[in-house]
């Protein structure tokens, strides 16, 4: 009896650890794409609540939390450039790429079908 | 809870208690502003999915989901730290130093004593308020360290040390690796023999007190407190002889001569603790002595203070030794469980390895 608790405790102790290094991981992988598919949909002018859309369209959810601090950083960085405007009677932040964005995200792209052609082939050899 | 005119008030209630948690600066009201827009999108949206006005409820679920008002604050906000990590690592061993190697030692085996030594029959007391003491202290100097650094922090005094220029550092002064060292042969063989030779001193002591008093011997003899102590010295020095013997006879024991030597230093500890008490436990405040005249010279005018003199000596002495072995005992106890340590991870690290071979 004592040694079936044992078990069970640790299988399920050891599945929690799995499942929280399992989301740090996930965390991890997401934030560098999530950076590109920003810049990526921020070619043409979008507001917060529009990119996040387009984005979870796109199969890619990402929190209030999480993007408009990221938005920040990459307006502070002088990848992208805002202007707050009135739409339909609201005031909203409207973002794009900044021209320096422009450059860098030619250079993140190519560097990601790199990583990706990289990954691929080490699949394939795997 | 009274029911809303406009369920969207809950937003603004909702992006004030956000902000409660923001510092208070420009930026971050742009954000509570394009979080604000964002909720209202997401409201508008959810209105002509469903084709009416949302209710309170509705714009809860939204809120809800959304999350908590501080953690979307922590999400938002600057990333803070009181002390950052290029500063947490000499932050934590600062602290280690000061705490574990400065204040413990300096209670425990200082201020303890002493006022335990004061208080009499109380001692109880004394301890328990040196104890109380010790948290205070350790509260108060980990409070200051901790502001120091969280000062030196915000200064940014560390930049200045990262520019490139400032950086002099040597790799190749770096300290050689440590290994675990293996007991010296040549110690352990030197040990023994000093050892045997002491312990055959110390049995001829009591047929030869000239041995150890010299001269002295001729008027000063033990005094009775050492019937009880000198077999028990005499165990302890078998003990010492014992545990050499063993390192030579088993080198590969790597553990054994930190370990035996913690073990023989508590006993040695906790014997001369019994004998400084014993020594100050007679009866009309007086003490019991370690040498004594011999009967027959008790009027003699010159050897009148040879005894006190040689008391007080031998009295000090203890006291010092006392000190000198709480000292060494915490060193070694600490080693020992760095030692320890360091072996279960190596162990740790060798079956991770044969599990992925």
């Amino acid at each position: 009896m004592y040694c079936t608790v044992c078990v069970v405790h640790y299988m399920s102790n050891g599945t929690h650890n799995g499942t929280e290094v399992f989301e740090n991981l996930r965390l991890e992988l997401r934030r560098g794409c999530l950076t590109l598919a920003v810049l990526i949909q921020l070619r043409s002018e979008r507001y917060g609540y529009t990119l996040r859309k387009a984005l979870a369209d796109d199969g890619l959810e990402i929190d209030e939390g999480t993007l408009y601090p990221l938005l920040r950083r990459l307006e502070s960085q002088g990848l992208l450039v805002s202007q707050w405007r009135e739409e339909d009677k609201r005031n909203k932040r409207f973002y794009r790429l900044s021209p320096m964005g422009s450059e860098i995200l030619e250079q993140l792209m190519s560097e990601w079908q790199s990583i990706n052609a990289s990954l691929g082939k080490i699949l394939q050899e795997a | 809870m009274s029911k809303l005119k406009n369920p969207t008030e809950l937003v603004d209630r909702y992006l004030q208690a956000v902000r409660f948690w923001l510092p208070k600066t420009q930026r971050q009201e742009g954000l509570i502003a394009e979080l604000g827009e964002d909720l209202r999108s997401q409201i508008e949206d959810k209105e002509s999915e469903l084709g009416h006005p949302l209710d309170e409820s509705e714009v809860a679920e939204i809120l809800k989901r959304c999350g908590l008002p501080m953690i979307v604050a922590s999400r938002l906000g600057p990333k803070r730290h009181l002390i950052g990590p290029a500063l947490f690592p000499i932050y934590a061993f600062v602290l280690k130093m000061v705490l574990m190697w400065i204040l413990v030692p300096l209670f425990l085996v200082v201020l303890a004593p002493i006022n335990i030594a004061q208080a009499g029959a109380d001692w109880g007391g004394a301890l328990a308020g040196t104890l109380g003491e010790l948290c205070s202290a350790l509260f108060i100097a980990t409070g200051i360290i901790t502001v120091i650094f969280a000062v030196v922090e915000r200064t940014q005094v560390l930049e200045k040390t990262r520019a490139p220029g400032f950086v002099c550092w040597d790799p190749l002064n770096l300290p050689p690796v440590q290994k675990e060292r293996k007991p010296s042969t040549l110690q352990a063989v030197c040990e023994l023999a000093f050892g045997f030779f002491a312990l055959i001193w110390l049995l001829l002591l009591r047929q030869n007190p000239w041995l150890i008093l010299g001269p002295a011997a001729v008027f000063l003899k033990a005094g009775p407190i050492w019937h009880v102590f000198y077999p028990v010295i005499v165990a302890l020095s078998i003990l010492a002889l014992l545990r050499t013997a063993t390192i030579l006879a088993k080198p590969q024991w790597t553990l054994f001569p930190l370990a035996s030597l913690l073990s023989h230093e508590v006993l040695g500890f906790i014997v001369l603790c019994f004998l400084l008490s014993a020594a100050g436990a007679a009866p009309n405040g007086e003490w019991h002595p370690f040498v004594m005249l011999v009967q027959g010279v008790h009027d003699s005018a010159s050897h009148g203070k040879v005894p006190g003199i040689v008391n007080i000596s031998i009295l000090v002495s203890f006291v010092i030794w006392w000190f000198a072995q709480g000292i060494a005992l915490l060193v070694h106890a600490f080693q020992l469980l760095q030692r320890i340590r360091e072996r279960s991870a190596q162990a740790q690290q060798t079956a991770s390895v044969q599990a992925h071979s």
